[in-house]
């Protein structure tokens, strides 16, 4: 009797994509698209510790959902993950020992397939498990920190991917922290204007009124759109003057990228500051004004903490966002881990597209992980 | 001593509260009562300042409210609202020592005070200082309400239907509990409810309002003997007057010298309408009166309930 519904169809997906698509590619160069290797190729020879992980998770989702269930799925998903990253290293690897240095070892669809329905098995168990959220994290990082020795350790160096990587170690690095910049410097004027704009808002229906079909508008213009409309104004103010063109204000890079990633962000976080006023409770006000607190301390010792845990999670929705929105921002030439992906686009290159993206996945997570960690913090008075 | 001349509240074109006076004595529990819109919740509002007042005057131990500083004439009375409004995110102990905190006491006097006032109100300091609001019922949260409302002494408690959302195990026991500390403190209570029951038990003197207009002004044995018009009459529960007029008068009111009956006594300070209710449970005519010490006092008889008030 199936009793995990989520995992059994999890396991089956997996069992398919094994079974039909390919695990790795092999290609003469990195431009041309390769010949597909199956996983029952590659794990030829492995067979035993393959199964010692695999067989927990496909007998999993019968018994009875006791705890010690789902610590056995999330270990053994864990160590399939390691297992995965592994065998196509290795196997990359043997092939490069015999081939062309041209030719290149790519991961195929069954790979990505399988990480994926483990870190859904993981992510399943886990919420089965009812472990706060400080716990949940410990695996996936565990699996990073693993995956991460094997790298240094140079076990997955002839992966296209880490290929990519050698060759451009240095600008690889550059456009992380460009991009985490551009993030931060468009947060920082975002909760400056959008924090004490939702204040102001939640105060004044009139205002509100006025802000929010605004702020609407803006949200719906495609983020490419507004990056190329953003160009016009600016480069003429730049063209204007010279004191602003000096300060770095010009039609394309940082300055248009972030206005508009400020543009984007302030919806949410007004609209949030808004919300997590709101849920505070006319009563509690009442009770607050009536009993002699000034408008100012009623701010702060009351309005503001009861509002917290709303806007962090706006913060974390826009942080989130803005890390998504600023790899479009290298289309207009801001740099960032978006440049890196479209050098790939242009390029037809799939692992370098992949070598963009698999950093910025990476970095959503870690801000959405951290962000949720420290509205834990600030709310656990409430528990 | 608090003082409504001529008191006015206009919004929106509607008139909430029309030409109230009244004076509140000192140490005086009294009640504001009447319908929902009758003005009884905007009169209490008005002098704390929650809502200004359109016209008028309201003086409070002589000088006029509008002329001192708002968040310290707040301080000087407490306010306790029928949905509590304990602040969710503070234990037990900082929702009572909020007002105390805010008036700059040291933290072992406001820590002190605390204990004091959970005491008072029957709730246990100890395990109950460092709880949240949502850990306790909703009679323990009312009772933490009116202890963070007595929490800096003030002269004036304003009580806005507190117990009307409590279930009527907990509301008796609170009435019982603020009769007591009204007793024991002298402090002035203005209360607010639309119960008659609640507002003949506690009330010094009640105000019925209708409209916005107070419709008449008077003790409740006063109250229930002359009803100043029909809408009174009506509000006062017409069925009830006789039975609602026995609760209001004490037995020591219509004693007889000499102990003739038998059985268990009932105590002095027990109302006319427990006297009735203990002979009709017993079946006698008469019961014995007995004061706090349990000495016999006298005898309390049937005819002379029934005799006119």
């Amino acid at each position: 009797m199936i009793r995990n519904r989520v995992l059994f169809v999890l396991v089956l997906t997996g069992i398919a994509a094994a079974f039909f698509l390919a695990f790795l590619t092999h290609a003469p160069n990195r431009l041309l698209t390769g010949s597909a290797i199956p996983l029952s190729q590659v794990a030829h020879g492995r067979l035993a510790l393959g199964l010692a992980v695999a067989l927990p998770l496909l007998l999993a989702p019968f018994p009875p959902q006791r705890p010690w269930v789902h610590v056995v799925v999330i270990a053994a998903a864990g160590l399939l993950q390691i297992e995965l990253v592994a065998l196509a290293g290795s196997h990359a690897a043997d092939l490069a020992a015999i081939g062309r240095p041209a030719e290149r070892t790519s991961l195929g669809g069954a790979f990505w397939i399988l990480i994926l329905c483990a870190a859904l098995a993981i992510g399943d168990a886990q919420r089965r498990l009812g472990r706060p959220f400080l716990e949940r994290v410990l695996m996936p990082i565990a699996v990073a920190g693993i995956v991460a020795f094997l790298a240094a350790r140079g076990l997955l160096d002839q992966l296209s991917l880490a290929r990519e990587l050698a060759t451009r170690r240095d600008a690889f690095l550059a456009a992380a922290i460009r991009h985490v910049v551009i993030v931060a410097a468009a947060l920082l004027p975002t909760l400056v204007i959008g924090v004490p704009l939702g204040i102001l808002a939640q105060r004044h229906l009139k205002l509100r009124n006025r802000i929010f079909p605004f702020l609407n508008i803006v949200q719906t213009i495609p983020s490419i759109a507004l990056f190329g409309l953003l160009i016009g104004p600016l480069s003429a103010l730049a063209a204007l003057s010279p004191g602003l063109a000096a300060l770095g204000i010009s039609g394309i890079g940082l300055a248009p990228a972030i206005l508009a990633l400020v543009l984007y962000s302030l919806l949410p976080i007004v609209r949030n500051t808004v919300a997590g006023l709101d849920t505070v409770p006319a009563a509690i006000r009442d009770a607050g004004s009536g009993l002699g607190m000034t408008p100012r301390q009623l701010f702060w010792r009351v309005e503001l903490p009861l509002a917290l845990p709303v806007f962090l999670a706006g913060l974390r929705i826009t942080t989130v966002q803005a890390i998504g929105l600023a790899a479009v921002a290298a289309l207009i030439g801001a740099g960032g881990l978006g440049a890196i992906v479209f050098q790939g686009l242009f390029a037809n290159a799939q692992d370098l597209v992949l070598l963009g993206t698999l950093p910025l996945i990476a970095l959503a997570l870690l801000a959405d992980a951290l962000l949720r960690l420290i509205t834990q913090a600030a709310t656990r008075t409430e528990a | 001593m608090i003082e409504l001349d001529h008191v006015s509240k206009r919004y929106d074109g509607l008139i909430a509260v029309d030409n109230v006076s009244l004076t509140i004595d000192d140490g005086e529990l009294f009640v504001l009562i009447g319908p929902s819109g009758s003005g009884k919740s905007t009169i209490l509002r008005m002098i704390n300042r929650l809502m200004p007042h359109s016209s008028g005057t309201i003086r409070i131990g002589g000088s006029d409210i509008t002329q001192l500083d708002i968040a310290s004439l707040r301080r000087r009375m407490g306010y306790v609202i029928q949905s509590i409004g304990l602040f969710p995110h503070w234990t037990i102990e900082r929702n009572v020592g909020a007002v105390p905190e805010m008036l700059g006491w040291d933290r072992a006097r406001i820590a002190a005070r605390v204990t004091e006032l959970l005491t008072l109100l029957r709730l246990d300091p100890a395990t109950v200082r460092r709880k949240y609001p949502h850990q306790l019922s909703g009679g323990q949260q009312q009772r933490v309400g009116v202890a963070r409302a007595l929490a800096a002494d003030p002269e004036v408690l304003l009580m806005d239907e507190p117990f009307g959302a409590l279930d009527p195990v907990a509301r008796d026991a609170l009435q019982i509990e603020i009769a007591q500390i009204q007793r024991a403190s002298r402090k002035t209570i203005v209360f607010v409810t639309h119960d008659m029951e609640e507002a003949l038990r506690l009330g010094s003197r009640i105000a019925i309002l209708e409209r916005g207009r107070l419709v008449q002004c008077a003790s409740p044995l006063e109250l229930l003997r002359a009803p100043a018009n029909d809408f009174v009459r009506g509000f006062v529960g017409q069925d009830e007057r006789g039975i609602r007029l026995l609760s209001v008068v004490p037995v020591t009111e219509r004693l007889r010298p000499g102990d003739d009956a038998s059985g268990e006594p009932i105590a002095a300070t027990a109302s006319l309408r427990q006297a009735l209710s203990r002979m009709i449970e017993r079946g006698a005519d008469r019961l014995s009166v007995a004061d706090d010490s349990g000495a016999r006092v006298g005898t309390i008889h049937l005819a002379d309930l029934v005799r006119q008030a």
